[in-house]
């Protein structure tokens, strides 16, 4: 029962990826990968790395959540599937391959203990289902988008992507209280990495929306720069409030240089995402143009001026127009 | 209130509407019938500005459907096949969200959403997400959004499957007083009984082609009766294993 479903898994995954556009990451852990390489964690990252990629890019995701049930799978069966799935992906056997050369150079128990637990929050998370109460309390901005913006804001807080963010941020912030003499150097690493966590999300901006959701946009008397504005709002909201305790104009210089380059791919490459996994991104392509720009505005807000939000608000919106203008040529165009 | 013109959609080589043309007075309610893929949503889609046609016009509400563009959206209510439910709004709040939207006064929008969440039986459903929500309940906030700013044209397609027998006679009556009252109403359903007790005028479609176009007045014998010959049913295939556990 379970070969034919990783044979369909597999024939789905295939057709997804015939282009090298096709491939899609996520750039906080691409970039985290390289980094802490250096920083002589390599292991910790791929063991996390192995675990977490398959979440984001979960071939599982392909069936149906209503047909699933349906099917005569024993509970065995389904751990099997869940096991094996995510070695469909080529991408988890070269990181998998890494995590085996990583291991040969280290004897740290702790660290291989530390990748299993990673394993097993990774079988974990993919249960989570339904919105949690919380959601109810994410107020409504006032004005005619006001419940657009709501919508948008729990979005964000469906994606595990947030949680990495937040979790940076309180340790910004406790970093932060307990080190008087913080160098300033580390307030901006460390709200680029609070932005970084975000910014995958930022191109995948309408992955969430069900397709019963992305007809409504189509019915709705909106110009397209209206809807994405919408989604840029929530998306801003929420980088600005995670990086308040370390460098918020660097959060919102980096976080406008991710939405001005994440709106392209959002309208352009839409891919579907799933809730309580990590965004899965859009193309490599974008993920690397993306994180240069956010790096390079971050920065020079950070050690140079922060005029450079001038031109950052004026890419985002520049770019907010533009892809309005192609959200509605596209959806005109089904 | 709803002119068509030699309106044809081609798909390349497919011709999903093939020049069909015909005219709705204001306060009509017109049943648009049609077996699976004969060109109904096709059609729908284009009176409703989301599909551009091929060859052909149409005006909605004196707007052009092809240089309409936001203001045609204005003018017009939609229940659309795949309801545009957000996941993540409550019921309620896909209320509260259309009447920002389309500029109603935020008590106006308050009375209407309560009179219509009771009007419909979704009282005890307002706060529940979307995506929680039974397909009952999907379809009946779907049709309040379309309702809660008063457009004098509505486009509902099948709004009355998947619905208690109780609601459905109650959205039928709110029909028929909407058209009394002036709107303009263009519906598809493939429940005959309910569409020949509501429906003003008829229009089948097959393979993309009008069959038939008439006023309920001008219908001398029963609706399914009349439907089943245009379309011309065919005889069921004797599937031998089916049903037959030994097989």
């Amino acid at each position: 029962m379970t070969g034919p479903i990783l044979r369909a898994l597999a024939t789905t995954a295939a057709r997804e990826r015939k282009t090298f556009r096709s491939i899609a990451t996520n750039n906080f852990f691409l970039v985290t990968a390289l980094l802490l390489q250096q920083a002589g964690v390599f292991l910790y990252l791929i063991g996390g790395l192995v675990v977490l990629f398959p979440m984001s890019s979960d071939p599982l995701r392909k069936i149906p959540a209503d047909r699933f049930p349906l099917w005569p799978l024993s509970k065995g069966q389904h751990w099997k599937l869940r096991l094996l799935s995510p070695w469909i992906n080529p991408i988890t056997w070269l990181l998998a391959g890494l995590a085996a050369w990583s291991l040969r150079h280290t004897e740290s128990f702790g660290v291989v203990l530390l990748g299993a637990a990673l394993f097993v929050i990774g079988f974990l998370a993919p249960s989570i289902s339904g919105e949690p109460a919380f959601l109810r309390w994410v107020p409504a901005p006032p004005g005619p988008l006001g419940q657009l913006i709501r919508k948008n804001l729990r979005e964000i807080l469906l994606t595990l992507d947030f949680y990495v963010a937040l979790l940076l941020s309180i340790s910004g912030l406790i970093y932060r209280l307990a080190m008087r003499d913080l160098p300033s150097e580390a307030l901006m690493s460390m709200t680029l990495l609070i932005v970084l966590a975000l910014s995958s999300y930022a191109q995948c901006l309408f992955g969430l929306e069900s397709k019963s959701g992305l007809a409504r946009y189509r019915l709705l008397p909106l110009e397209g720069w209206k809807i994405i504005a919408t989604k840029d709002a929530a998306f801003l909201v929420v980088a600005v409030v995670l990086t308040l305790p370390l460098a918020p104009v660097t959060g919102l210089a980096g976080a406008l240089a991710l939405l001005a380059f994440g709106h392209a791919p959002s309208t352009e490459e839409r891919r579907e995402q799933k809730r309580w996994r990590f965004s899965g991104g859009a193309s490599l392509g974008s993920g690397i143009a993306q994180t240069i720009a956010m790096a390079g505005a971050g920065v020079t807000a950070f050690r140079i001026s922060t005029l450079i939000l001038i031109p950052c608000v004026l890419a985002c919106a520049g770019s907010a127009w533009w892809y309005g203008r192609k959200l509605r040529e596209f959806q005109d165009s089904d | 209130m709803i002119s068509c013109h030699n309106l044809t959609r081609r798909f390349g080589d497919f011709t999903a509407v093939d020049n069909i043309s015909f005219e709705l007075p204001a306060g009509s309610i017109c049943a648009f019938m049609g077996p699976n893929g004969a060109g109904k949503s096709t059609t729908v889609n284009m009176l409703t500005g989301l599909l551009a046609p091929t060859s052909g016009d149409a005006t909605v509400a004196g707007l052009s459907i092809t240089t309409g563009g936001l203001e045609l959206k204005r003018k017009i209510g939609v229940l659309p096949a795949n309801l545009g439910l957000f996941d993540d709004l409550t019921v309620e709040e896909h209320l509260f969200l259309t009447g920002d939207i389309y500029g109603l006064k935020k008590e106006d929008t308050k009375s209407r959403t309560s009179q219509l969440l009771r009007v419909l039986d979704l009282e005890h459903g307002r706060k529940v997400f979307a995506s929680r929500c039974s397909s009952g309940m999907r379809k009946k906030t779907a049709l309040a959004m379309a309702l809660i700013y008063n457009p004098p044209v509505l486009f509902l397609d099948e709004p009355f499957e998947a619905i208690d027998p109780m609601t459905s006679r109650t959205i039928s009556e709110l029909l028929l007083t909407l058209a009394e009252r002036g709107t303009t109403v263009f519906l598809t359903s493939h429940i005959l009984s309910t569409i020949e007790r509501t429906a003003t005028h008829f229009v089948v479609i097959r393979g993309g082609r009008i069959v038939w176009n008439s006023t309920a007045a001008d219908l001398n014998r029963p609706l399914e009766e009349m439907y089943f010959e245009l379309i011309e049913y065919p005889a069921v295939e004797n599937l031998e294993w089916l049903g037959n556990q030994n097989a």
